[in-house]
């Protein structure tokens, strides 16, 4: 099994998500989050009023998927949360050494 | 078994299970006591026969017996007594003590103590129980300073840990505030309080009303009811109706649904919870000042409102009423100060009279709104009177309202209370003034920059109120918010404002949220929402955050904060270059006036458009007459101690090299430079510079001139003047190399790149930097110098020949190269 891990513009999380429920992919956990890229973070004013935007708002996606599926779906959510400008995010997997439905009790792939 | 039998609630069920249970104990107590000197008594919820599917029993073995012959007894009864039940599956609190110990432990512990005073003997000698029962609620009475400030303040933690019933999603039917605990605590305040005990303690010192005590009861009775069935749903002892078991609960209580549920706990628990709230804080003042009756001070508020002992009281008229605009004072005067009401001037306030709505009424109930937290509570104890709804009959359709879903943490009548709130806080920030140089909130420049502040607070009031009507509530609630301002006679600006923010309070958490921000459309969808009305977007803007402050911790996190921040400033801008283009109007429309239709078109049409942005209309004359017999200089003082200069010249490439160097000659420091080309070869370069060594009022400016000119005909030799003025000036000792920042942005303007030069004050900075453009062939069209203390920004507003932004990266890479060598060079 694989976690795959998505940071995405707030505003694609719905088009993201519509993506990977085509795809199959069951439930996935969505967080806010904020953070900087290499565009880095920058100085906003407003009528002589100084904000610094240090971290930029983005949506974390985590979805747990089999091997196979796991490149597949990371493709599915760079299609849908690309705008070919800055600050689109980025998508990575990581392994998954094991898992539990609590309610069941079923591991692993059954899990899922 | 009793728990099958679903006809059994609340507090039929604790009798029955009481009763179950006291058959066993009798039946196991059997004959153990020949003495008279041992008895079996129940307590607290038992002995109350209130007793929940999963409840404790507690139970006491108390005796009269001593020495060794005690604890053969007591094991003996503990076998017969506490086996039974513990296998039955009860959880028994137990113990065996005799009168003295049992005291001596209530002595020190609370807990122990407000168990001691429900005692009901189940089985044994009589005599010991009633004595046992009679003594605890004699220490509690000689306990009482200690004891009643225990409860209050137990009662008080209880409002923020776990928090009111009445606003809670998945609320504690015990421990919250408006809950069992709290009932309970009525009556041992009662007995702590002295004869003849319990409530009727309270009832006969006034801090309770015969119609608190009946709706504490009414309240007291749902609350059994749904801890029994939700207990029965569980199959367990928890008090928290979580939102998964709302539905069953709501189902064996015949309750249409869940929601309805809620919506009948949570008015009773708030009842319960404001007499409460009202109960434990006249306890507390009666403990401050024992006895006190003499006024401390009293202080006039208004005509009938005045405070003492910390209260507001209120006066009726000679016919028992109360005027709406006295309640009005009263209630100002409660938030403001932050003090409850006094109780009798409370009950009077149910005799206001129908409100009028006058000048006086509107500007008092938006006073009542502004006065932020310490609102809530008074909006609260009207509601209590029933006096809010006389000022608001919509409110009776939202009062203890549940939502129910994961971001509202509050019932909608207390979320509309905090909305206002957290608004009239938003209005606090905006009139704090920050010291200048200081990190300024985006939110308080927009809060100061408010207009029509009491606005936000009716939207605010009024936003919801729609919730759970048919149809969607931001419609069916714009509809409810017109007629509620019509009726209070509200301007023609609030009756327009007001129902426009309630229908559209979403707009821009929504927007934000699921919009892609940098596409300029978006931001300007919502400008034209808000009617290109920059005052619209101020109070929706501010809306938004006090909606979304006063919904949850999860529905205002500072990702959504930042998204919402991004798309006001982005609106407000775009709201501004449509006010530019407004202004442009004007200007054309004045000029023409004073020129005529004529001269003014054809003067215009020789300059760019952007152009009668820049100056006004006297100015405006003055270079229309320039240019008609140009070329020409002219310097002259204008405000601020600053100096203009005029120039119109054969338009060239270096133009601006030659009239900075020039200035710089003259020692000048540019603070502006605007620069516009004539479509018939002419340019118009206006600067506004400093004058620190007055050489203008010298001579009334002709040496300025005079150089100008000289510098035009290519008679000085700039490049040697200006070196060596800044070597007189800044000495010949060793420099440290400059630290320079750039910044090339072809996004900002959507005619020019914009050019941002940061770097350290240098005497003919600007004429160095201008000759860098000059020699690039780039058209410097508008030049600003702006100076903080030794660092210059230096803004320049370029084209290329032609006149297209530079956004190829080689030609940008260029420029930096250019202009860096210009300034360590």
């Amino acid at each position: 099994m694989k976690l795959v891990v998505a940071i995405v513009k707030p505003f694609k999380l719905d088009d993201v998500k519509t993506a990977v429920q085509d795809f199959g992919v069951q439930g996935l956990t969505m967080t806010e989050v904020q953070g900087f890229g290499r565009q880095r973070g920058h100085t906003e004013v407003y009528r002589g009023a100084e904000y610094t935007v240090d971290f930029v708002p983005k949506v974390k996606l985590e979805i747990l998927v089999d091997d196979d599926d796991a490149p597949r779906v990371a493709e599915k959510i760079v299609e849908a949360a690309r705008t070919g400008k800055i600050g689109d995010g980025k998508v990575w997997i990581v392994p998954v050494e094991g898992l539990i439905r609590i309610r069941t009790g079923e591991a692993g792939s059954d899990a899922l | 078994m009793l728990l099958a039998d679903l006809d059994l609630r609340g507090r039929a069920f604790g009798a029955a299970l009481a009763d179950a249970v006291d058959a066993a104990l009798i039946e196991a107590f059997g004959d153990l006591d020949g003495s008279g000197e041992v008895a079996l008594v129940g307590l607290g919820s038992y002995a109350r026969r209130e007793l929940c599917p999963g409840s404790d029993i507690d139970v006491l073995l108390v005796h009269n017996l001593r020495g060794r012959h005690t604890a053969d007894t007591v094991r003996s009864a503990t076998e017969q007594l506490w086996y039974p039940l513990w296998d039955a599956g009860f959880v028994t609190g137990h113990g065996a003590r005799t009168v003295k110990e049992s005291i001596a432990l209530a002595a020190d512990d609370l807990d122990a103590l407000t168990a001691l005073l429900d005692v009901r003997v189940i089985a044994g000698a009589r005599d010991l129980a009633t004595e046992l029962e009679r003594k605890a609620r004699e220490l509690a009475a000689r306990r009482r300073a200690r004891v009643l400030p225990v409860l209050a303040d137990t009662a008080e933690l209880r409002r923020q840990r776990p928090g009111a019933i009445a606003e809670m999603l998945e609320p504690d039917l015990k421990e919250g505030a408006g809950g069992l605990r709290d009932v309970q605590a009525f009556e041992w305040g009662g007995w702590a309080l002295g004869a003849p005990g319990g409530c009727s303690t309270l009832l006969d010192l006034d801090f309770l009303t015969a119609d608190d005590l009946a709706r504490v009861e009414t309240g007291r009775e749902l609350l059994l009811d749904i801890r029994v069935a939700l207990q029965r749903v569980t199959n367990s002892r928890s008090d928290r109706v979580a939102l998964q078991e709302q539905d069953a609960v709501a189902a064996q209580l015949d309750f249409e649904s869940a929601d309805s549920l809620v919506h009948d706990l949570a008015r009773a628990a708030r009842e319960i919870a404001w007499i409460a709230g009202d109960v434990w804080s006249r306890v507390r003042d009666l403990l401050d000042r024992p006895g006190a009756k003499g006024a401390r001070f009293d202080e006039a508020f208004a005509e009938g409102v005045w405070l003492g002992k910390g209260r507001v009281h209120v006066d009726t008229d000679p016919d028992g009423s109360v005027p709406p605009l006295r309640m009005l004072d009263a209630a100002c005067a409660a938030a403001e100060h932050a003090v409850p009401f006094d109780r009798t001037s409370l009950t009077r306030l149910r005799a206001t009279g129908e409100p009028t709505w006058d000048v006086w009424q509107r500007a008092g109930f938006v006073r009542l709104l502004r006065s932020g937290e310490h609102a809530v509570p008074v909006f609260e104890a009207l509601d209590h009177e029933g006096v809010l709804v006389r000022l608001l009959p919509e409110w009776e359709h939202v009062r203890s309202r549940p939502q129910r879903n994961a971001y509202h943490r509050y019932t909608v009548d207390r979320h509309l209370l905090e909305a206002v709130a957290q608004c009239a806080r938003l209005l606090d920030a905006g009139e704090v003034r920050q010291p200048s140089g200081h990190e300024v909130d985006v939110d308080a420049v927009v809060a100061r920059a408010c207009r029509r502040p009491e606005l936000l607070l009716l939207g605010a009031l009024l936003h919801d109120l729609a919730k759970g009507m048919p149809g969607n509530h931001s419609e069916v609630g714009e509809a409810t918010a017109d007629r509620i301002v019509r009726r209070m006679g509200f301007d023609s600006e609030a009756r327009e404002i007001v129902p426009w923010l309630v229908r559209n309070h979403l707009l821009m958490a929504e927007v934000a949220t699921r919009r892609d921000l940098s596409d300029a459309s978006v931001a300007d969808n919502v400008a034209a929402a808000c009617a290109a009305d920059a005052e619209r977007l101020r109070l929706l803007y501010l809306l938004t955050i006090g909606d979304s402050r006063a919904t949850g911790p999860a529905a205002w996190s500072p990702s959504k904060a930042a998204l919402v921040r991004d798309l006001f400033v982005k609106a407000a801008t775009a709201i501004e270059r449509g006010e530019t283009k407004a202004v442009a109007a004007d200007r054309r429309d004045a000029l023409r006036q004073r020129l005529g239709e004529e001269r003014a078109g054809v003067f215009l049409a020789r300059l760019p458009e952007q152009y009668v942005l820049a100056f006004d209309v006297d100015t405006m004359c003055v270079h229309e007459s320039l240019l008609s017999d140009s070329p020409t200089v002219r310097c002259e003082r204008v405000d601020g101690g600053h100096v203009a200069i005029t120039v119109v010249a054969d338009d060239r490439p270096g133009l601006l090299v030659t009239l900075a160097g020039a200035l710089t000659v003259c020692g000048l420091d540019v603070l502006e430079a605007s620069l516009f080309g004539t479509t018939d070869g002419y340019a118009l370069d206006v600067f506004r510079g400093a004058d620190p060594f007055g050489r203008v009022d010298d001579d009334d400016g002709a040496r300025v001139t005079q150089t100008i000119a000289q510098a035009l005909a290519g008679e000085i030799d700039l490049a040697v003047r200006v070196d060596e003025r800044r070597r007189a000036y800044a000495g010949l000792g060793e420099r440290a190399a400059p630290e320079v920042r750039i910044d090339v942005n072809s996004e900002e303007s959507e005619t020019d790149t914009v050019v941002e030069v940061h770097a350290d004050d240098d005497i003919g900075l600007l004429y160095r930097l201008a000759s860098a453009f000059t020699e690039l062939a780039l058209d410097v069209r508008i030049a600003k110098v702006a100076t903080f203390g030794k660092r210059v920004v230096d803004v320049f507003y370029v084209r290329d020949s032609n006149a297209c932004k530079i956004e190829d990266a080689d030609a940008v890479a260029q420029l930096r190269a250019a202009l860096v060598d210009r300034m360590t060079g």
